[in-house]
């Protein structure tokens, strides 16, 4: 397969190359055959695996008889967009904005910690910064529901449940590990030069850190953005425990809720995910480069 | 001056220390009373929470051959997907960027949308996949997919594999891009086939990007949750409950918080296996 996508590759560009002689042009109609299949055979490969978000968009767009009727798989007989106004008016508009409030908040303050860790943990000569660096690493393997009861206990004495704010802290606990991860990964690529310069400039740490370090690591900063903001913007379980009220649920939460109270009604719940999942899709299509580029540095 | 760094890692570790790592020592802690969450009084059992889930507690095994049964559709499923995918969208042809993301895309859904999507899709009447059975002529085939105790869970794992494939298929792609394309060329003027190139040249040198991925999936797929409680709820009869969602059960419905935490010991044991090869590959280049 990997042969046949980089015959695909050459091929298409060799109409274009004046170099190629006319004997390999003569090839050519067997040669895009091979190339159409190659790229029939990935579209239908990339249609079947997006049928469920197709479904889903169809599901949104039509009007619940249609779907009692044809199912979901079907175009809509005509365009239903009071979908999304009924879904956004019953819940799903106030969850959105939770949602909102909870990652905008979340994500800032988490970089600058995880960032600020890593940087201590890469470029401050810090003797303990392997044992420490594993110490956070545990993070990663530990399953939420080995926090849960003592959480709850917590958050009772410190009457955070059923807040935003205590949700916020937890999100900022957990995102620790990952953070550090990515931030250091980058740090490490930075060179030791740089910082020592400064510091022979009389530089203070502080200042190195805001003025050099982070903007020199603003490639992992924007990815680690992105990913962490769409993990908040996902999470389910936490939010299950500590939020108790409907006014403050965030979407994962409201949208599972949402479908055990209107269960029938697929058009709305459809619309409603579709709500959901619009603000990610659209921060994945813009910034799609930076998934690859902090998953990179989480490995590295 | 020494002190210095401790002021740094101080807000990240102290949030994290209060936020995680106490609490999870307090789990292993509450894992040995019997306590029903409010009682003042814990009354210590030692080890009885955990032998009580392995002799009398039968939904604690469906957990864990359900657990075992994903854990081992997570490490071959979604890793040969993402490898293959990765494979073929590694070269640079018009529109890979493209497929790059719709093969990626179901990754960033939240495993709570997910759940709801594929529920409709395995909707007994109005869903595709009995719709689409039908279409075929294969009605024999139709099942009431998640409602049905015998197969419950494996829907649930398809769901959750299509969440799944792109994370693999990222890493690998970014450890596609680290071999040279000079090794390739060396092999193919020494008369290697596409086979022999796969096997002698890119597998090996995928090594650590393998191990990585299949670290991370195992991990990934013992935190699994969402997607069971939007789907199933751990139904039909306790059928998909895995340690995770079991867990949850326990502690926050019967209010048997020490079986709770002895299962989240459980279900912290077990990644340790897969996590400990993984931290040290991530410390060993200091």
């Amino acid at each position: 397969m990997s042969q046949m996508s980089t015959d695909a590759m050459s091929q298409s560009r060799e109409p274009r190359d004046p170099r190629k002689s006319a004997s390999q042009a003569r090839r050519a109609p067997q040669i895009s055959a091979k190339v159409a299949i190659f790229y029939t055979a990935l579209i239908v490969a990339a249609l079947i695996w997006l049928t469920p978000v197709i479904t889903l968009v169809l599901t949104a767009l039509k009007d619940a008889g249609d779907f009692a009727v044809n199912g979901a798989f079907s175009l809509p007989k005509s365009i239903r967009w009071a979908n999304f106004s009924e879904a956004w008016q019953t819940g799903v508009g106030n969850y959105f904005w939770n949602s909102v409030i909870v990652t905008g908040i979340k994500v800032p303050i988490g970089i600058l910690i995880e960032a600020m860790a890593a940087f201590a943990l890469t470029h401050m000569h810090f003797r303990w910064a392997n044992k420490v660096f594993v110490y956070v690493l545990v993070g990663l393997i530990v399953p939420m529901q080995m926090t849960l009861v003592p959480l709850t206990l917590l958050m009772n004495a410190l009457n955070l449940i059923d807040t935003l704010t205590g949700l916020i802290i937890l999100y900022i606990g957990f995102g620790v590990p990952f953070g550090v991860l990515v931030m250091r990964g980058y740090f490490r690529t930075l060179p030791p030069a740089i910082i020592e310069a400064a510091r022979i400039d009389g530089c203070s740490w502080l200042k190195i850190f805001y003025r050099i370090a982070l903007p020199l690591a603003l490639p992992a900063v924007v990815s680690l953005c992105i990913l962490d903001g769409v993990a908040t913007w996902n999470e389910f379980i936490l939010a299950q425990i500590f939020l108790r009220s409907d006014e403050l649920r965030t979407l994962p939460l409201g949208l599972v809720q949402f479908s055990t109270q209107f269960s029938t009604q697929y058009d709305q719940l459809a619309a409603a995910v579709l709500i959901s999942v619009a603000p990610v899709m659209l921060v994945f299509l813009l910034f799609q480069r930076y998934f690859v580029a902090g998953m990179g540095g989480a490995v590295k | 001056m020494r002190f210095l760094p401790w002021i740094f890692l101080a807000p990240a570790l102290v949030i994290y220390s209060v936020v995680v790592v106490y609490p999870m020592l307090y789990s292993a802690y509450l894992s040995f009373f019997r306590w029903d969450g409010v009682a003042p009084k814990k009354i210590f059992v030692g080890f009885q929470n955990y032998v009580v889930l392995l002799t009398h507690n039968d939904v604690f095994w469906i957990a864990l051959k359900n657990n075992a049964i994903w854990l081992a559709a997570a490490l071959l499923v979604p890793t040969s997907i993402g490898l293959g995918s990765a494979l073929v969208l590694n070269s640079r042809f018009r529109g890979s960027h493209i497929f790059r993301s719709i093969f990626y895309f179901p990754a960033v859904l939240s495993l709570a949308v997910v759940g709801l999507i594929w529920t409709w899709i395995y909707h007994p009447d109005l869903g595709l996949a009995n719709q689409l059975l039908d279409a075929l002529h294969f009605k024999f085939l139709e099942r009431h997919w998640l409602s049905d105790p015998q197969i419950a869970i494996y829907p649930v794992i398809l769901a959750a594999t299509w969440n799944a494939v792109g994370l693999p298929m990222l890493l690998f792609l970014a450890g596609l891009q680290t071999i040279p394309s000079e090794l390739h060329e060396a092999a193919k003027v020494e008369g290697a086939g596409q086979l022999q190139r796969f096997w002698y040249v890119t597998f090996p040198l995928l090594r650590e990007t393998t191990l990585i991925v299949l670290a991370i999936t195992s991990i990934n797929a013992l935190k699994a949750y969402d997607i069971v409680y939007a789907m199933t709820n751990g139904g039909p009869a306790n059928r998909t409950q895995l340690l995770s969602t079991w867990m949850y059960f326990l502690t926050y419905n019967y209010h048997e918080v020490g079986l709770g935490t002895a299962i989240a010991v459980v279900l912290f044991s077990l990644p340790l296996i897969f996590a400990i090869p993984y931290i040290r590959l991530m410390t060993r280049k200091i």
